[in-house]
């Protein structure tokens, strides 16, 4: 009983983490259609500016702050010069975006050098209960994920901002007829994506070594949660998505080793792909 | 050609000083191929291969930088041969397959007279059958998992040269003092490939003489993220001792929560990868207390090591790091010109035979020997204890206990190389 609590705690802490990583890609994929490469390179973009900020001497928490609005600016910068030409064709952002992640790779190199950097946790220790200690910080990170999907739902389904945005997946041509301002919807998604990767880059980085491919770590399982939770499920599928590929992985390693239960994941996520393409939760 | 070398060889002083009322007097008016001929020669090619780039670009600065400030050296004080030495690089992109692609292109285009680099056992390994076709020499810096036949030509290979310690030197002389002051239980944990495999088996056949066992063994595909399940496993195993081959990021991954999950305090943690660049990645909190061991340590107290890391520092900087590797890439530059001006030529046969038995006594670690028998450096050993609340590379680590020469176990290979 034990194992299985801690398990489930474990598997519970993976699966927000991974929400939390795969969420920018979620939005601009689900949304705006872009098949975002950069991803990653945003995620290392957000960690190396919270890594700046605090060593600059700024508070953890206004780093953080100021990564998902500096990576949010640059998406904005970067949608307006080159994606927004290109949202009628999703193949060619890839390249696009796979394009930035290799500058971006380069620049950081440059700017910030090559060598790890680290962020220290403002939650280092763990909490003890009496049955299972919990990192502080991951439990932290969970919290924020869920607040931040909850917030999220909260835009999407109930305010004005979120019907022009349903609108406009719906059916662009019909939305810009009826006077919604489509480049610049679009402009504030592919925004809103960015500053979500930085968040999470920043966010993550306590936990993680930051070197100039940090985000790539997180940008293969980011696309495996997307795609298997489905494309446009940009809450249930996220979660959904982050559990399969996460979770479970924590759970098949208590019987197999984690190289069998590394591998067990993605095969069981070819398996799910293949009986249901659209996803867990997508719709025809 | 070569009787020129040899002579411009031994008039070597005085063909300096001519050169320099040359140089001072005439600089403007002497024509290049006066210059050329001065000189005697053209310069010695050496083709470096580093992980510039990918995952392991962390170590590459200090893997390149070492051989380039002992190039320096040379070069100032006259070359070799009177020859200047000159690097051609290349950067590995931390990839077997291009490790295969540059050494070809720098033997057979660049036409460099030897190799030297390459960083992890995998890229040493792809560079193997590339160095025998071509029969060129590859100098070997890195730490790694020793010699056995099973993984020729990538080791047990006459053209290989290994300057960084294997298992029986960096493990073994520490593992008594570690199971008496800690506990017999091990539980090992490595990246999924093969130096942290056959490092632990070496490790597992000395701990079983000493009546230790391993509790727990796992090994963990390249950019692992989460590590929840495996804390878990080492939790429940009752270990005394977390015995870590973990490489580059998911290392600090892995170390980073481990920390989170307050388990320093239960466990000791001896690492045999994480030098300089790693432990400055990991921070003060979450490295405090483990222990290390290698042949180098930028805090060795020794007069050799003060010069060169003056020197290093000069030229990259207050603040650059060095580490095994880059020391191991610095004594093989020293190494293969002191060999080169031996033999009078960069032949591969008297860069081999030149190389086998050299002792250089100026290495930052100490005084090393190429073997004879099997191509392996005999080094220094240092087991050091991460400091608490270190600030910089200064200070980061305390010395436990160390052996000027640790000798290794022979090469599992057919003897001699």
């Amino acid at each position: 009983m034990q194992i299985a609590i801690s398990v489930g705690i474990d598997a519970a802490l993976i699966t927000f983490s991974l929400a939390l990583a795969a969420f920018g890609l979620a939005i601009i994929y689900g949304l705006v259609g872009v098949i975002n490469l950069g991803h990653g390179a945003m995620l290392t973009l957000g960690a190396y500016l919270s890594w700046y900020a605090v060593e600059s001497g700024a508070p953890f928490f206004a780093a953080v702050l100021f990564a998902a609005v500096g990576v949010g600016l640059i998406g904005v910068v970067f949608e307006h010069l080159v994606i927004r030409h290109f949202y009628h064709r999703p193949f060619d952002t890839l390249l696009l975006t796979w394009g930035f992640f290799l500058i971006s790779t380069e620049v950081i190199k440059i700017v910030f050098g090559t060598s790890f950097r680290n962020v220290p946790s403002p939650f280092p220790s763990a909490i003890h209960t009496s049955f299972y200690d919990f990192p502080a910080y991951k439990t932290f990170v969970a919290c924020v994920t869920i607040v931040l999907l909850l917030a999220t739902a909260f835009v999407l389904l109930k305010t004005s901002i979120g019907i022009k945005i349903r609108a406009l997946i719906q059916n662009r041509e019909m939305a810009g007829l009826l006077g919604l301002n489509i480049a610049a919807t679009y402009k504030m998604v592919f925004g809103f994506g960015c500053a979500m990767a930085g968040l999470a880059g920043a966010l993550l980085a306590p936990m993680l070594s930051i070197d100039p491919y940090i985000g790539n770590v997180f940008l293969i399982r980011s696309f495996f949660v997307v795609i298997v939770g489905g494309i446009g499920q940009i809450l249930g599928g996220t979660l959904l998505g982050s559990f399969f590929i996460g979770g479970s992985e924590t759970i098949l390693a208590l019987v197999s080793s984690q190289v069998v239960a590394q591998v067990a994941v993605f095969f069981i996520a070819i398996l799910i792909l293949r009986f249901r393409p659209q996803g867990l939760l997508g719709e025809k | 050609m070569n009787n020129i070398n040899n002579k411009t060889g031994g008039n070597y002083p005085s063909r300096r000083s001519f050169l320099k009322v040359a140089g001072a007097g005439a600089a403007a008016l002497a024509s290049p191929a006066f210059i050329r001929s001065a000189f005697a020669a053209t310069p010695i090619r050496v083709g470096i291969i580093s992980p510039l780039t990918g995952a392991w670009t962390v170590y590459g600065k200090a893997h390149l930088s070492g051989f380039q400030l002992a190039v320096d050296e040379i070069n100032a004080a006259g070359g070799v041969l009177g020859r200047k030495m000159e690097l051609v690089i290349g950067d590995s992109k931390t990839e077997p397959r291009i490790v295969v692609e540059q050494a070809n292109r720098l033997i057979r285009q660049e036409r460099v007279d030897f190799l030297a680099g390459t960083f992890s056992s995998a890229e040493r390994n792809a560079a193997g059958p590339v160095v025998k076709a071509a029969d060129k020499i590859l100098l070997y810096p890195t730490f790694y998992e020793g010699q056995e036949k099973k993984y020729a030509p990538g080791v047990c290979n006459s053209n290989i040269f290994m300057f960084g310690p294997e298992p029986t030197q960096q493990v073994w002389p520490h593992l008594e003092y570690m199971t008496k002051k800690f506990g017999k239980k091990l539980f090992m944990i490595g990246s999924d490939y093969a130096w942290p495999r056959v490092t632990n088996e070496v490790t597992k056949q000395k701990l079983k003489e000493l009546g230790g066992e391993v509790v727990g063994e796992v090994y963990i595909p390249f950019n692992t993220p989460q590590y929840e399940s495996v804390l878990r496993d080492i939790r429940g195993s009752g270990a005394n001792i977390i015995f870590h081959s973990l490489t580059g990021s998911d290392t600090v991954n892995f170390r980073q929560q481990f920390a989170a999950a307050g388990m320093q305090k239960d466990f000791v943690i001896w690492t045999v990868d994480d030098e300089e660049v790693v432990t400055s990645g990991l921070g003060p909190k979450v490295s405090a207390n483990a222990y290390v061991s290698f042949d180098y340590f930028m805090s060795i107290d020794t007069p050799n090591n003060k010069s060169f890391l003056q020197k290093f520092k000069a030229k990259f900087g207050q603040d650059a790091l060095m580490n095994t590797v880059g020391v191991g890439m610095y004594n093989a530059a020293h190494m293969a010109a002191m060999a080169i001006a031996k033999a009078g030529d960069v032949s591969t046969k008297s860069l081999r035979t030149n190389l086998k038995g050299l002792t250089f006594d100026k290495a930052p670690q100490g005084t090393i020997t190429m073997r004879e028998l099997d191509n392996q450096a005999i080094v220094p050993s240092y087991l050091m204890k991460v400091r608490d609340n270190w600030t910089g590379v200064n200070d980061m680590f305390e010395k436990v206990q160390s052996l000027d020469r640790a000798i290794p176990l022979d090469a599992r290979c057919n003897l001699p190389l």
